[in-house]
């Protein structure tokens, strides 16, 4: 039964995706992952647009001071289990923005992170891997 | 009695709806407070500010080089556009002048951003009016364009073509070609999606929505489509030619349209579209043999630019982006201030959405194209005393004023 | 008393061929999309992986009402399409069933909104009321489409009678009267708007009210609210493949091929109809604001229901 449980968690990923200060750059990454190349639906993620309904969060940018509240709000209002994926260099160091007077990051100072992908924009099929990899990890 | 009834009934009826920061029609965080009545838009207070990052804080410290990769980064849409601008100010300064074939690659590269930029913003559009069909046509399309930029430059979105005195990487002729065949395939697609948008369907959710005459546009001072579309014809490209527009001045016109509604500015980009194959087409064309930087490294390129300060725009896909530069001398930055098209655009956003449906909220605030990665990096005006500072669409008003 | 033994079950069957029904939905429109689209069993993860995860429950929500809402629609939707298919295995039905199936199938998508109004939410309510518009934008036609060919079939209100009808008069309603054929033509023109989905998923859409009355909705709760919107898909299609296109060669094969082929053959059928009628429009239009939605269903269903019920009573 709860094999039955985790597989269904792994083979449905719902995404929510927030922006906290990200460029756009990993932002238009993350929708080209939905489109017909990449096809992100046929491992089941849809792009959903509640935390509610999400399962997997994930996030771009290097945390700005004004988003960093709705982060946690955001983080808290995703259900149990969730999975958490950091996209981009910004999410992961900050960098270039380190340094900024309005920078909060890196990103796991306030919340756990489950899987970071690097690149400054990370490739769709890297992103795609990022979530399946952080479902796997969490849900598996 | 009648009326006292009345009142009350108005104050139930009507009630806020916060849109954003969080939002599934918002890729990037912005907030709208949103007065309505039933469905009927009544008020709209915006706020921008969640992404600001500091730009020109962080560039005042740290040296050029390193200041072209920072401005890269406000923006992913258009980050060629931003350095262009950049290093425009900076050869200006400098007194450098990249050679003519530089000067051409930069221009493909800028007009490429542009197609890639407007079919994003198309199936954009078409996504939050439901149509997810022609989303998807439309991405798929864009990553034609995506693999050139990869061919050429060896990044999808953060391009690095530019550096000092010219530019990164040089085309062969064997990518030339490549490029006219996907400009081909390019043209084909956008004319169905053309037709797309004229369909019955996707009209009848953009005509007629998010009015903005052209006395409006001409007030608050909006650029780009979203100005052209308001019958105002205005073009950094054919009025200030920069890069390698003055050499193309032939081989496109300035689109232009009377309607001032969703649907004119979407047309436009549409059109536009089409002008930018020309472009492409023309550039490679008559692209020059030679350098395409001048051979020198840029580190010490760097060191060469004096103390000065240039103004410097280009036409980037959303409007008008101007770039004031001071530089210290040694190989830094005084000051460094950035106008993006979007914050030009975003305050005729509550011109627009007075008096529209909820429904036509996300196809408004779409159809400028809003690039909030940039807008919002300028929310901070009061840079002296590092305070960050929300402003509101009435006092971004009166600044412009 | 076999009767509800029957009805207990096809519960089962309902909710399994609701959710295959979506699954082959999601793939022929990513297929449309030139996509590759997830499993046909997509929607079995996706339910599981729901009815797994934790639930939360926003102070700002009615409580009870938040808590009850979803599972009286699951419940009514279910019981709603497994009536007809129940009625189609036993062959036989109980008198005012068809009205007892369209009562239950509004009263599911009406319990959709309550849920979402109650949750505190300023986009429940916003969803709640346009979902009320467009109740009445499609029901009444609807109804008056389903009045029209019980009228046609006897009169009765008897779900099994309309198919013996079709049956004994040797070819299927939509083909045999004009009144049954525009009746037909409203009610698969109805479907797309009772069930929500592009071009009518104005109640819910995701880019203008963030999935309108779901928006709080989590977990368990979610799941059943999303079953309760397949199986009414099912539901409908299954209603209009078998009121007015039940070809009596149908009823004939079971005689060569036994029962479960005259099934089959029904379920094929009610696919072609969903194919149709939800994943067809939903891949090829915009979504419509809700103005524009209301005023298509009172220029052109209502028009042709109140035609075709007057045509019904005159006997044509």
């Amino acid at each position: 039964m709860w094999k039955i449980a985790s597989r269904s968690r792994i083979k449905s990923p719902w995404i929510f995706h927030l922006n906290t200060g990200s460029c756009n750059g990993c932002d238009i990454e993350i929708v080209a992952a939905l489109t017909p190349r990449y096809d992100a639906e046929r491992l089941g993620c849809v792009l959903v647009g509640s935390p509610r309904h999400a399962d997997v969060l994930i996030l771009t940018g290097p945390l700005t001071s004004q988003m960093m509240p709705r982060v946690v709000r955001v983080y808290e209002q995703i259900p149990e289990p969730k999975a958490v994926v950091a996209v981009g260099s910004c999410a992961i160091s900050g960098a270039p923005f380190l340094g900024s007077y309005s920078i909060e990051g890196p990103l796991d100072r306030i919340i756990p992170v489950d899987v970071y992908v690097a690149g400054c924009p990370p490739r769709p099929e890297a992103i795609i891997r990022g979530i399946v990899t952080a479902v796997k990890r969490k849900f598996g | 009695m009648v009326n006292e009834r009345e009142v009350k009934y108005d104050e139930f009826a009507r009630f806020i709806l916060p849109v954003g920061p969080v939002h599934p029609a918002l890729k990037e965080p912005f907030h709208l407070k949103i007065i309505v009545k039933r469905e009927e838009v009544l008020d709209v207070e915006l706020r921008l500010g969640h992404v600001h990052r500091g730009i020109e804080f962080l560039a005042e410290n740290r040296n050029l080089i390193q200041a072209i990769y920072l401005t890269e980064r406000i923006c992913g849409i258009c980050s060629h556009s931003h350095t262009t601008c950049f290093i425009q100010a900076l050869e200006e300064v400098g007194g450098l002048k990249p050679p003519e074939r530089a000067l051409y690659l930069r221009t493909l590269i800028f007009e490429l951003e542009r197609a890639h930029s407007h079919l994003l913003l198309l199936g954009i559009m078409a996504y939050q009016i439901g149509f997810d069909t022609l989303f998807m046509y439309t991405w798929a399309a864009r990553e034609k364009v995506l693999d050139l930029f990869e061919e050429i430059t060896g990044n999808r979105i953060h391009h690095a073509m530019n550096v000092i005195g010219g530019v990164r990487w040089d085309l062969t002729p064997k990518m030339a070609e490549k490029t006219i065949r996907v400009m081909k395939d390019i043209e084909v697609t956008t004319r169905r999606i053309y037709d797309f948008f004229r369909g019955e369907t996707v009209e009848k959710r953009l005509s007629g929505v998010g009015l903005l005459s052209q006395h409006d546009a001409h007030e608050l001072c909006v650029v780009g489509p979203t100005a052209r579309a308001s019958g105002l014809v205005f073009d950094v490209r054919k009025d200030d030619p920069y890069a390698a527009y003055g050499d193309l001045n032939d081989s496109f016109s300035v689109i232009s349209k009377k309607e001032g509604d969703s649907y004119a500015r979407t047309e436009v980009r549409i059109l536009e579209l089409f002008e930018l194959i020309n472009i492409v087409q023309a550039a490679l064309d008559r692209l020059p043999n030679g350098p395409i930087n001048l051979g020198e490294s840029p580190v010490r390129l760097m060191r060469r630019i004096p103390r000065g300060e240039a103004i410097s725009r280009v036409e980037a896909p959303r409007g008008e982006l101007i770039y004031f530069v001071k530089t210290n001398g040694g190989d830094g930055l005084e000051r460094l201030k950035i106008r993006t098209p979007t914050l030009a655009n975003i305050i005729s956003l509550k011109k627009m959405l007075i008096g529209c449906e909820i429904a036509d909220v996300p196809v408004i605030v779409t159809s400028i194209d809003p690039c909030l990665s940039c807008a919002n990096r300028i929310t901070l005006v009061d840079h002296e005393t590092g305070e960050v500072k929300v402003v509101n669409a009435d006092e971004l008003r009166r600044k412009k004023s | 008393m076999i009767a509800l033994e029957i009805l207990l079950a096809t519960l089962p069957l309902v909710f399994l061929l609701s959710l295959l029904f979506e699954g082959i939905d999601r793939k022929v429109h990513a297929r449309m999309q030139r996509r590759i689209g997830p499993p046909i069993i997509q929607p079995f993860y996706d339910f599981i992986k729901l009815l797994v995860k934790e639930n939360i429950v926003p102070t700002t929500a009615a409580r009870s009402i938040f808590n009850a809402s979803p599972s009286l629609a699951a419940a009514s939707s279910i019981v709603g399409a497994a009536i007809p298919l129940a009625n189609l295995i036993a062959r036989t039905g109980i008198i005012g069933d068809l009205i007892l199936v369209m009562y239950l199938l509004t009263m599911s998508s009406i319990m959709i909104v309550v849920g979402g109004s109650s949750s505190g939410n300023p986009y429940g309510a916003v969803g709640f009321s346009r979902k009320i518009m467009m109740l009445i934008g499609y029901e009444i036609p609807l109804l008056i489409s389903v009045v029209s060919i019980s009228i046609k079939a006897g009169p009765s209100l008897i779900y099994y009678d309309i198919i013996l009808a079709q049956i004994k008069s040797d070819k299927c309603l939509a083909c045999a009267y004009i009144s049954s054929a525009t009746a037909a033509l409203t009610f698969l023109l109805c479907i797309s708007a009772a069930v929500g989905v592009v071009p009518f998923d104005i109640p819910e859409a995701k880019t203008e009210v963030i999935h309108g009355p779901l928006i709080e909705y989590s977990g368990p709760q979610l799941a059943l609210l999303k079953l309760a919107k397949s199986s009414t898909i099912f539901s409908l299609s299954l209603l209009a493949f078998t009121l007015f296109f039940y070809f009596p060669t149908i009823y004939e094969l079971s005689i060569v091929l036994g029962e479960i082929a005259t099934l089959g053959a029904c379920l094929l059928g009610s696919l072609m109809v969903m194919l149709l009628t939800v994943t067809l429009p939903r891949t090829v239009f915009a979504r419509l604001k809700i103005g524009q939605a209301f005023k298509t269903y009172w220029f052109f269903p209502l028009p042709m229901a109140i035609t075709s019920l007057m045509l019904s009573v005159l006997g044509w």
